[in-house]
């Protein structure tokens, strides 16, 4: 860390930790299924890099996925941050067209 | 007013038809004898569909929101006990009346979120039951994770349970399953046995630390506890099988596997089934055949595990998630993702029937099959 310089707050905070020896151990998440805990193919490209396996169609996959968390970054968190994504879309099949985007919400 | 005209006919028959799928809706004591198959779904409700005629028996409408649905069946067939409400509750529900018998919240009070990852589990007596919990307490300026627990509840807690004992649990666990001595099995980095009275728990089955001869390390994707007719506790792996000790990937081949748990005897069985040639989510030992393995996700898949074969696979209209076998093993229902449960003829793999569910998907809901 010598030759590294805090540049903000978050970062001087660090710095301050590691001085003070409380910097506690980095472990993975308690969770092993769902909010990034993976890094599971399977949204863009199946585990073969292809497309054969991924599920057909799209939506099939769609609501297994926002439910536990999945892939955040393609379809939103159901389980903690966007519990009514698609309440007005309970028959994906049907009324994809009623889910939108998500925005975070200004603190 | 007299029905001759072939369009008054015509409404009467409309309304006739109407008026019997209401009253198949409706609440209704299940019949001795009959098999039936739970499913839940978008936007929070739990099905039950006659096999004997593949058709609905009735819909519950459950509390609160939906999500993960994760069903799991009272031994006495009279309750469905369901992982829901953003994976963060546990509720009862009885078959025959639709009402809502049990309820616990995982969280702790306070400032805590819990969430339990389709786990889910019932004593063999059905007088307790079970979850591994992740909390994550919820400062004022940061999120603490907290170490996962067992909480243990009394089916009999009412609407707003309480646990009525708590044990530190494996990290990274999903779905659990109780064994006839009531020991609990529950899936992780590697499958552990917990004594759910005592908390203290081993590897039952290793998994990422498997010494399995000219084999690596497994991959397993499976978040549906299905009670199966076999009276196992069943998933899939796959991992690669090198050809000899140097153990070249190169000439390795990755395999699918089946890890059977009988939940009689506790034993597992470990075996590889075929070449992965395409992705199943569940799959399992064909109830009449213990030689005829199925598979399910974006095909039906049907395989020989003696001679590691295809034997037949069927092209379907979706994906399908969940599998499960009636009883006889004669049929196979095909749930999860949309609200279409497709019924196939297990030994032709042709289609029989879609049987389709009130309400919207199914999504990563665990169906159960089950005889009165």
């Amino acid at each position: 860390m010598k030759h590294l310089k805090p540049l903000n707050n978050k970062a001087k905070k660090l710095e301050e930790a590691v001085q003070q020896d409380r910097l506690e151990e980095v472990v993975a998440m308690t969770s092993v299924a769902g909010c990034t805990s993976t890094t599971d193919p399977g949204w863009e490209t199946d585990v073969f890099g292809g497309v054969a396996s991924l599920c057909q169609p799209m939506e099939a996959d769609l609501y297994g996925c926002s439910d536990p968390c999945w892939w955040p970054a393609q379809v939103p968190d159901m389980m903690s941050t966007y519990p009514d994504w698609n309440k007005h879309a309970a028959d994906s099949g049907a009324d994809w067209r009623q889910l939108g985007s998500v925005f975070p919400k200004d603190k | 007013m007299r029905f001759t005209t072939p369009l008054s006919r015509a409404l009467l028959a409309a309304a006739l038809a109407s008026a019997a799928s209401l009253s198949a809706a409706a609440d209704g004591p299940l019949q001795a004898g009959h098999e039936y198959l739970a499913v839940t779904n978008y936007p929070n409700n739990l099905t039950v569909i006659d096999t004997g005629t593949d058709s609905i028996v009735k819909t519950c409408t459950l509390p609160d929101a939906f999500g993960p649905g994760t069903i799991q069946i009272s031994p006495d067939r009279t309750r469905a006990y369901v992982l829901n409400n953003h994976y963060g509750d546990l509720y009862g529900v009885d078959l025959d009346s639709c009402k809502t018998v049990f309820h616990a919240e995982l969280a702790e009070a306070g400032n805590e979120r819990a969430r339990a990852m389709f786990s889910v589990g019932l004593s063999p007596d059905g007088k307790e039951i079970y979850s591994v919990v992740n909390p994550t307490k919820l400062n004022r300026d940061s999120y603490e994770v907290q170490a996962p627990r067992l909480q243990v509840y009394r089916t009999d807690g009412g609407l707003d349970a309480k646990p009525v004992r708590t044990f530190a649990a494996p990290r990274q666990t999903t779905m659990l399953q109780a064994a006839d001595d009531g020991s609990l099995f529950i899936v992780g980095a590697d499958i552990y046995r917990m004594n759910a009275q005592t908390g203290k728990y081993d590897v039952a089955v290793p998994l990422r630390n498997w010494k399995r001869p000219l084999h690596g390390q497994p991959d397993v994707l499976y978040v549906w506890p299905q009670q199966r007719p076999q009276h196992t506790f069943n998933l899939l792996y796959t991992a690669d099988r090198f050809k000899d000790e140097k153990k070249d990937p190169a000439s390795a081949q990755t395999m699918y596997g089946y890890i059977d748990i009988d939940l009689k005897t506790g034993t597992a069985a470990v075996r590889d089934f075929a070449p992965v040639t395409e992705v199943y989510f569940t799959g399992g030992l064909s109830p009449k055949d213990p030689n005829a393995m199925y598979g399910v996700l974006n095909r039906l898949a049907k395989y020989d595990v003696k001679n590691e074969k295809l034997v037949e696979a069927a092209p379907l209209d979706h994906s399908y998630y969940c599998l499960s076998f009636n009883r006889e093993g004669s049929k196979l229902y095909l749930a999860g993702t949309f609200n279409t449960v497709a019924v196939y003829d297990a030994d032709t793999l042709k289609k029989l029937k879609d049987i389709r569910v009130p309400g919207g998907d199914m999504a990563i809901t665990t169906a159960q099959m089950f005889t009165r």
